[in-house]
């Protein structure tokens, strides 16, 4: 059954970022796309004809989409929580290898923010992981997710979480790494038609990622796990739609002050 | 495939290029895609990316200054790509038409398949316009599309065809 919710994985991303369309635009008293939107677009991405800069750059999309992938299936998995944030780390090094494999300087752009990004929430995310083990015992997802109290006794650390999601989704303020008109989409600017889609559907798969990770708070609760991720996902859309994007060193600068602060201060208070 | 081509019309992308417009036309464009008239409920995202882009919208009367970077533009969109030419200016020169800087009109250096009237166009002309260049979308096959001038040579390297030398700049000096 587990492996049926892997392979379905990207699927279930498409749906949520085709539902987060339609909620954007109902947000902005627009009607919006049908919320099979992602499906189209892939689609129609395998009917054009693909133009490659050189092979790598092309296989390293593949391969960032397939490690992503392998990382989300840990998490459905219930493997080891470091396991999977180093993973994901190493899925986003691919991907930031292949901005920086060809001569656009508006794909260096986005490499160095790509890269910017992963220094600003890598922290945070090892923070929640250890955070977790501090109160269930374990990093194993599957042993998380057996005992229950995180958000009373780490509410700092959620919040920290809560701020590292935007950048994670690719939202403002915290949008840097792709920044619609302004660097073209950073490291996606090279690519097209088929190796195109593999990055396309690999921002399905971080909507998973990460919100699986907001889903670990809920603990054994399943129902309080989907009512915070419910609860988030709006929260995330309302905030985009209502602040403009910040400067990649002010996002470096917000989250080490304000998050890395919060996270701390909720450790050393669970330690103590 | 024969099984996909029904979802061309269904996620057209958009790139969109000023080639010397007044802004008028532009700044119609940008409100056909704003809240108003919300061109995305068809699918259309703004790309500005012609790698990943569908739907060439031009506005302008082609200046010159800009002939090189429409052909380039032009010849990075993979097939299959629609022009739509937008503006009175850009499908046949319009209000500058014969001045000494401006080609008359884009179909002087790039096939159109959609033209819009109107100084400037309206967005319920544009919003006809993108629901008409669907329906040539579909009816194209994905043979590769050359420009009319400003042409170079599409080679075959290592049994691949290769764009890099597609469009060409104009000659320095050339008395045109």
């Amino acid at each position: 059954m587990i492996w049926v919710w892997i392979a379905l994985a990207p699927i279930l991303g498409g749906l949520v970022y085709g539902g987060e369309r339609v909620l954007r635009a109902r947000m902005q008293r627009r009607q919006g796309p049908p919320i099979l939107q992602p499906f189209y677009d892939m689609f129609k991405l395998l009917d054009k004809r693909t133009l490659i800069v050189h092979a790598p750059h092309a296989l390293l999309a593949v391969a960032h989409f397939f490690v992503l992938w392998f990382s989300v299936a840990a998490i459905f998995l219930g493997w080891n929580l470091l396991y999977i944030i180093f993973l994901h780390l190493f899925a986003q090094l691919l991907l930031i290898l292949a901005g920086y494999s060809v001569r656009s300087v508006y794909s260096h752009i986005g490499s160095n923010r790509e890269l910017l990004m992963v220094v600003a929430y890598e922290p945070i995310l090892i923070l929640v992981a250890v955070g977790l083990y501090l109160v269930s015992g374990s990093f194993e997802v599957s042993q998380i997710l057996k005992s229950g109290g995180y958000l009373t006794q780490l509410p700092l650390l959620f919040a920290a979480l809560l701020m590292i999601v935007p950048i994670k989704v690719k939202k403002s303020p915290f949008d840097v790494g792709e920044a619609h008109q302004e660097i073209v989409g950073g490291v996606e600017i090279e690519y097209s038609g088929v190796f195109y889609e593999f990055l396309y559907m690999s921002r399905f798969l971080e909507y998973i990622f990460i919100y699986s990770f907001i889903y670990l708070f809920g603990g054994e609760s399943h129902w309080l796990g989907a009512l915070l991720v419910a609860g988030v996902f709006l929260l995330v859309n309302l905030v985009d739609n209502a602040t403009a994007r910040v400067r990649p060193a002010q996002m470096v600068k917000i989250i080490y002050t304000v998050a890395m602060a919060l996270a701390v201060f909720n450790l050393a208070g669970v330690l103590l | 495939m024969k099984f996909f081509t029904p979802f061309r019309k269904k996620s057209p992308w958009v790139l969109h290029y000023n080639a010397g417009s007044c802004n008028g036309c532009d700044i119609e464009i940008l409100a056909s895609l704003a809240p108003k008239y919300d061109l995305e409920r068809f699918g259309v995202i703004n790309t500005g990316n012609p790698k990943q882009s569908d739907i060439f919208l031009v506005t302008g009367p082609v200046t010159y200054r800009s002939r090189e970077r429409l052909v380039e533009l032009y010849s990075q969109i993979p097939e299959p790509k629609v022009v739509v030419a937008v503006g009175s200016c850009t499908a046949t020169g319009g209000v500058f038409r014969g001045m000494y800087n401006v080609e008359d009109g884009i179909d002087r250096y790039i096939p159109v398949d959609v033209y819009v009237p109107g100084c400037a166009a309206s967005p319920q002309l544009i919003i006809d316009a993108l629901v008409k260049g669907l329906e040539v979308l579909e009816a194209k096959s994905k043979e590769i599309e050359k420009p009319f001038k400003l042409f170079g040579a599409i080679e075959t390297i290592h049994n691949k065809l290769s764009r890099l030398n597609m469009a060409t700049k104009v000659e320095p000096h050339a008395k045109d």
